[in-house]
């Protein structure tokens, strides 16, 4: 006991956001439910839903039923690594064409989130989900990109380059990310291509990773500062129409050169400054000449 | 008017002898150490000649000295910005190499070596490294070895000398040569000082004597770059810089310089010069043909009634004027004009004065086939000198050779005057002709001959003592120790205090 409260204290250290939530897993099988519900929130519910259809994920209702408990936390736990083992945890990866990221949740947390999905998944028998595609509709009309205008597609691109600044304060999208279009310079190559992003998620998918994104690193660059509804809707117009257009785009060659140019640029520059300090520096000894001819008459002799 | 007093020299050249006393004497006192074997604060050179370190005077090399910088002027190769970029590589550095790799000989082989066929040899050994070595140079390597293509032809003050001019003097019968003994010059605009960013260097405010604080000193070895006539050194040892200190201990209590007391040739003068140091900048900063008589101006007449009010004003001990007043480097260099700066260019206002050599000039063969060095004009004229006028101006002038003519012109009066005292065959119109181009009369002749020829010790060095008594009454108050017991003692005396 004395152990895992070291452990919790760590963790609150690391994840102040879920501090409550862990400290119940903790201490009290009571609160469990109530634990599971806020971890299903905050980490899952961005891409997966209990009975509502699929979004960027499957649908989890009774997800209990369908797998062992066991199945659920290793899958959670490393889905890539489970999948290249576990059949079905292949076929699931392959049907949504990426892994669904690591979690960094512990197993009772895991475990948390699997009783509240069972406890709140509709008590019927359990239909296949995949065959049937449910569009998940924002609540609100407003904010559906189908909906937008220029302005906000463009306003979406200022944001995604960070030439208008987040409100909350978060770091631009392209640091990370890249996409293909013409007005944007070339990305960050530390995350996921986002040219496609509209297409493999959906707006469903797209305002859920961003209003609470999954994602350890996102996570927690957006922790503290997270995007507002209407920077959500501006970014994912600007997606919907990066995709749409995508076609119109010229191919961003110098994408794979960067690293040889600008390899070679830092290159050239040190090579120039130590050539510049070279040709200043005095390189021989004043006497070289004569040192030179005392070794020849010596040699001569 | 800012007026302090400055500690200044003059070298007589015509009277050195080039038997490295002074460099001896120097070197028993103050270098004599780990780490400053390598060091000469004073050095002897052969000119022409490279001298010490090789080619000291080639600033293309060493990047040493100041450069006009519109009304003011800049450390050339030191200074904030350039000193920032090179703090970490110092590019123009001398190198070991460049002076001499230090040595001595392992004497106790020669007898310890067991019997055998041969005499035993002491090997050289580094004092750098301890191992044997091979001796490859030397500070004086080039010693008296004038006309040799090493070293007299690489003398950078050929620069402005034609070649036709070159080999004529390079001719075996009119080889000619002479020394330059060199100490640190103390200047009125040390480039040492400017370029230290630890500030270790100062100039001493009461003597004008500059010194490297050991304590401060970081080792940066600016002030060897900086110093065009490279008369800082590094001690490896101790890895601090040093220089000449010109022997402050015994300047403090009225003694000259071991280097000038030593002089065999009684060639160093030694005297108190004021000066106006607000204009140091603006002196630094003039035009090189003008340069030399700028500097000149700057030293002030120490029996002016202003100037001795303003030095009083300025706390400048009256002892000390005097000294100025009897200073026979002002006599040399104001009233005779007969001194020159070494290397003026440097804009570093260095004050040891030159006399320059007034080296052989060619004799013509008379009609019974004898040399003859007495003929129309006495002691030939100085148009006939074997070395180049334009060399020795590049040495001393800045270029400007009409000032060497002007002071070779007083030279050669005062020899002609001698003459005509001595032996008495001087024309009255030969006489009368060199006094007019001297500028002066039979009695500045005869004061000039005095002070070069019959000086006595207290003539040569002027050197007021400094007033320690006084200076420590600004620290303690020295009524404290009255009535008390001298020394005081160790053990108390057996009969009782």
């Amino acid at each position: 006991m004395i152990l895992i409260n070291k452990q919790v204290k760590m963790r609150i250290n690391r994840l102040k956001s879920t501090a409550i939530a862990i400290a119940a897993v903790v201490y009290g099988f009571s609160l469990q439910a109530q634990d599971g519900e806020a971890l299903f929130k905050q980490t899952c519910s961005a891409c997966h839903s209990i009975g509502k259809g699929k979004l960027v994920g499957p649908d989890l209702k009774g997800v209990n039923q369908k797998r062992s408990e066991e199945w659920i936390v290793n899958f959670v736990k490393g889905a890539a690594d489970f999948g290249a083992k576990d059949a079905d945890a292949k076929a699931i990866i392959a049907e949504y064409g990426y892994p669904m990221p690591n979690q960094s949740l512990q197993d009772d947390q895991i475990k948390a989130v699997v009783a509240y999905i069972a406890e709140n998944s509709p008590q019927e028998v359990v239909e296949e989900v995949t065959a049937e595609v449910v569009e998940e509709v924002p609540a609100d009309p407003a904010l559906d990109p189908a909906n937008a205008s220029d302005e906000d597609v463009m306003a979406g691109l200022h944001i995604f380059s960070g030439n208008q600044r987040l409100e909350n304060g978060g770091p631009a999208c392209i640091t990370c990310h890249n996409v293909q279009y013409d007005d944007l310079i070339a990305g960050g190559l530390l995350a996921k291509d986002l040219t496609h992003v509209y297409d493999r998620m959906g707006a469903a998918g797209v305002n859920g990773i961003l209003s609470s994104p999954p994602f350890p690193a996102m996570a927690s660059s957006y922790k503290d500062n997270a995007l507002t509804e209407k920077e959500i809707f501006q970014l994912s117009a600007f997606f919907s129409k990066a995709t749409s257009d995508n076609v119109y785009q010229h191919q961003r060659a110098y994408n794979d050169n960067l690293l040889i140019y600008g390899g070679g640029g830092a290159f050239a520059t040190f090579a120039i400054i130590i050539f510049f300090l070279f040709l200043e520096r005095k390189r021989r000894c004043v006497k070289e000449d004569i040192y030179k001819r005392q070794i020849k008459s010596a040699c001569s002799k | 008017m800012n007026i302090r007093s400055q500690i200044s020299m003059v070298f007589h050249l015509d009277k050195c002898i080039g038997c490295h006393t002074c460099s001896v004497a120097c070197k028993n006192v103050w270098t004599d150490r780990k780490g400053a074997e390598y060091m000469w604060w004073n050095n002897v050179e052969t000119k022409p000649g490279t001298g010490y370190p090789t080619k000291w005077e080639d600033q293309e090399i060493y990047q040493g000295g100041w450069e006009k910088n519109g009304d003011s002027v800049s450390l050339k190769g030191a200074g904030k910005l350039k000193g920032l970029k090179n703090i970490f590589a110092n590019p123009n550095m001398p190198v070991l190499d460049d002076y001499y790799e230090p040595w001595a000989y392992r004497y106790q082989d020669l007898f310890d070596a067991p019997e055998g066929d041969d005499q035993p040899t002491a090997r050289a050994v580094s004092l750098v490294t301890g191992e044997p070595m091979e001796v490859q140079a030397g500070p004086n390597w080039d010693d008296d070895l004038s006309g040799t293509p090493d070293y007299a032809r690489q003398d950078v003050n050929f620069k402005n000398v034609s070649a036709a001019e070159q080999d004529a003097m390079f001719q075996l019968e009119r080889m000619t040569f002479h020394y330059l003994p060199r100490i640190c010059n103390h200047c009125l605009n040390p480039a040492c000082v400017g370029s230290c960013p630890s500030g270790a260097l100062y100039k001493r405010g009461e003597d004008g004597v500059v010194l490297i604080n050991q304590e401060r000193c970081r080792a940066w070895r600016m002030c060897v770059t900086a110093c065009p006539y490279k008369k800082s050194y590094y001690n490896w040892s101790t890895g601090k810089s040093e220089k000449c200190v010109l022997c402050y201990p015994r300047l403090e209590s009225a003694q000259p310089p071991a280097c000038f007391h030593s002089c065999v040739g009684r060639i160093r003068y030694m005297g108190v010069m004021l000066y106006d140091a607000d204009r140091i900048e603006q002196v630094a900063a003039s035009d090189d043909s003008e340069l030399v008589d700028r500097h000149l101006e700057i030293y002030l007449d120490p029996f002016d009634p202003e100037v001795i009010k303003a030095a009083r004003a300025n706390g400048v001990h009256d002892s000390t004027i005097i000294a100025a007043q009897k200073s026979p480097v002002y006599k040399f260099v104001k009233e005779w004009k007969i001194a020159l700066p070494l290397h003026p260019e440097f804009r570093t206002l260095p004050n040891l004065f030159y006399v320059p050599p007034l080296l052989p000039a060619m004799a013509s063969v008379g009609e019974d086939g004898n040399y003859d060095s007495v003929n129309e004009t006495l002691l030939v004229g100085i148009e006939k000198l074997r070395v180049p006028i334009s060399y020795l101006a590049s040495l001393f002038t800045a270029g400007n050779e009409g000032k060497v003519v002007d002071v070779f012109k007083k030279l050669h009066a005062v020899r002609v005057s001698r003459r005509n005292d001595t032996v008495g065959d001087v024309s009255e119109k030969q006489l009368n002709t060199c006094m007019n181009e001297a500028g002066f009369d039979k009695h500045v002749a005869n004061a000039i001959y005095r002070l070069t020829s019959l000086c006595t010790y207290e003539e040569r060095f002027v050197v007021p003592a400094a007033h320690r008594e006084e200076s420590i009454e600004m620290l303690e108050n020295t009524g404290d120790y009255k009535g008390s017991v001298g020394f005081g003692f160790k053990e108390k005396p057996a009969r009782g205090l």
